[in-house]
C-alpha cells in the first residue's frame, strides 16, 4: 500500500481566459472505508490564489497551515497578498528543505497575477516544481484526470465554459478512482470575483 | 474484486472488492451484487456482473479473485449440467453448492473466492449457502460477503425479517447493496438482482444514477473545523489562521 494512496483525492485546475479554475473531489477515506464526503482537497491562500493538495491529507493539511502562516508574516511585513508565482516558489523551497523526510503532498497552485494573467504550478513530493499555460493535476488516478483534461482543455475559455469543463474532467476522472469522489467543489477565479460551487455526484 | 493484488492495494485482506447479498423469502430467494471490478484504486469494470449462473435455477455470487471465481463457476456450471444430463433432473442447490465448497476446501492454499450459492429446487424451495473462503459451507436465511459487507450487517441484522414479501426483500438487498456501495471505495457502480421462485428468474439492472442515495444536502465544505469563523475573517480581507 503507497503512502499517497492511504486517503485518496483528484484535483484538476485549469486556466482560461483572464480566469482560472480549481477543484477537487470531497471524499475523506482511511484505505476503502469512506469517513465523510465534505472534505476539499483546494484551500484558499487570498483571493487570487489557491492551493490544492492529494496524498497523505494529514500532510495536506499541515501543509496549508504552514504555508497560511508564512503567508500571513508576508502580508504583515509587505502589506500586500503574496502574488502566485512567488507562492509557486515558496511552496517549492519549502518541499524542499525536507527533501530526505518529505511532505506526503503533492500540490497545485491555481491563481491569478497582479496583471490578470492565469498563474498554474504544479510539484512533485519534494518540489520539483513545472508551470503550465493550459491545466494541471494531482491525485490518486493521474492517468483518468490527464486524459481527459487534454481532450477537452482548449484555450481562451471563458469563466463559465471553464467551469464546466473543469468539472467534467474531474467527475469523469474521479469516476475510474475508488478512493476520490463522492461530491466535488469547484473555485473559478476572475479578477473580480471567486465563484465557488459544489457538485452533487455519485457517491460511490 | 481485485484481478491482481495491486500494490497499492491492501494485499491483507482476502475478500477484497465486492458486496454480495442474498437472502430467502416467502417463495423463493433474492440476491444481488454491485458492479465495480478494481485493480488497486484503479476502476477496471464499473459496470461488471459478479453473478454467474450454474443452472437455470442456481447461481453463484463472486467475490473475492476474479479469476479464481470465474474457473469455480465454470467447473462447477460443467458438473452440474452433466450431472443433470445424467439424473434427468434439475440439479439441486445443495449439490451446487457443495462442488463450490469442495474446491474451496480442496485448493484452500490456492484459491480466494468467497461466494453465495443461492438458487430454487423443488426439493426445499428457496436456499441460501454461505461458501467462505478456506471451504466452509453455510446454509443460512440471509448472508453477504465482500469487502463492501463489513459496512452492513448492523443493516441486515436490525431489518431482516423471516417470511418477508418479495418487495419487501427486494428493497432489503438494494437497500443494503446501496449502503455498502456508499461507504466501501471497492464497491459501486451498479447493482444487479435476481429474483428467484418456483415460477422462474427475474432480473433487474439498476444503473449508478437510480441507486438508493443516502447523503443529503451538505451545507458548502470549508475543509476545516472552525469553518464559519474563519470564513467571514477571510471574506474582509483581513488574516486567515486556517
Amino acid at each position: 500500500m503507497s503512502i499517497f494512496s492511504y486517503n485518496g483525492a483528484a484535483v484538476v485546475a485549469m486556466a482560461g481566459k483572464e480566469c482560472v479554475a480549481i477543484g477537487s473531489d470531497l471524499r475523506f477515506g482511511v484505505q476503502t472505508q469512506t469517513i465523510t464526503c465534505d472534505t476539499p482537497k483546494v484551500f484558499r491562500i487570498h483571493d487570487k490564489l489557491y492551493l490544492g493538495l492529494s496524498g497523505l491529507l494529514t500532510d495536506a493539511q499541515t501543509l496549508h497551515e504552514k504555508l497560511m502562516f508564512r503567508h500571513n508574516l508576508y502580508k504583515l511585513r509587505e502589506e500586500r497578498d503574496m502574488k502566485p508565482s512567488t507562492f509557486g516558489h515558496m511552496l517549492s523551497n519549502a518541499l524542499y528543505e525536507r527533501r530526505f523526510g518529505p511532505y506526503f503532498a503533492a500540490p497545485v497552485v491555481a491563481g491569478l497575477e497582479p496583471d490578470g494573467t492565469p498563474f498554474l504550478c504544479g510539484m512533485d513530493t519534494i518540489g520539483a516544481m513545472e508551470k503550465a499555460k493550459d491545466f494541471m493535476i494531482t491525485g490518486t488516478s493521474p492517468e483518468s484526470l490527464y486524459g481527459m483534461c487534454e481532450s477537452m482543455w482548449r484555450p481562451d475559455m471563458e469563466p463559465d465554459e471553464l467551469f464546466e469543463t473543469v468539472a467534467q474532467c474531474l467527475m469523469s476522472g474521479f469516476d475510474r478512482d475508488a478512493l476520490a469522489g463522492w461530491g466535488a467543489v469547484i473555485h473559478v477565479i476572475t479578477k473580480d470575483k471567486v465563484i465557488s460551487r459544489t457538485l452533487k455526484t455519485r457517491m460511490d | 474484486m481485485d484481478v491482481s493484488r495491486g500494490a497499492s492495494h491492501s494485499e491483507a485482506a482476502p475478500s477484497t472488492g465486492t458486496t454480495i447479498v442474498a437472502c430467502t423469502y416467502k417463495g423463493g430467494v433474492v440476491f444481488g451484487a454491485d458492479g465495480r471490478v478494481s485493480i488497486g484504486n484503479y476502476i477496471m469494470n464499473r459496470a461488471s456482473n459478479k453473478i454467474a449462473p450454474l443452472s437455470e435455477y442456481i447461481f453463484l455470487c463472486r467475490s473475492g479473485s476474479a479469476p479464481d471465481t470465474q474457473i469455480i463457476s465454470d467447473n462447477v456450471r460443467h458438473y452440474l449440467h452433466q450431472a443433470s444430463a445424467e439424473s434427468g433432473e434439475e440439479p439441486s442447490v445443495l449439490m451446487a453448492a457443495n462442488l463450490v465448497r469442495l474446491l474451496n476446501y480442496n485448493n484452500k492454499d490456492h484459491l480466494v473466492g468467497a461466494m453465495l450459492v443461492v438458487g430454487w429446487d423443488k426439493h426445499a424451495g428457496g436456499q441460501v449457502y454461505g461458501v467462505p473462503i478456506s471451504g466452509t459451507l453455510a446454509k443460512e436465511k440471509w448472508a453477504i460477503d465482500g469487502s463492501g459487507s463489513s459496512y452492513i450487517w448492523g443493516y441486515c441484522d436490525s431489518e431482516f425479517k423471516e417470511d418477508m414479501t418479495r418487495e419487501e426483500a427486494e428493497n432489503w438487498v438494494k437497500e443494503a447493496l446501496a449502503l455498502a456501495m456508499t461507504r466501501d471505495a471497492s464497491s459501486g457502480g451498479t447493482i444487479r438482482m435476481y429474483t428467484l421462485d418456483g415460477a422462474g428468474v427475474h432480473h433487474t439492472y439498476i444503473p449508478g444514477d437510480q441507486v438508493p442515495q443516502f447523503v443529503g444536502d451538505l451545507p458548502f465544505p470549508t475543509g476545516n473545523p472552525g469553518g464559519a469563523v474563519l470564513g467571514s475573517a477571510a471574506r474582509e480581507g483581513g488574516m486567515v489562521i486556517g
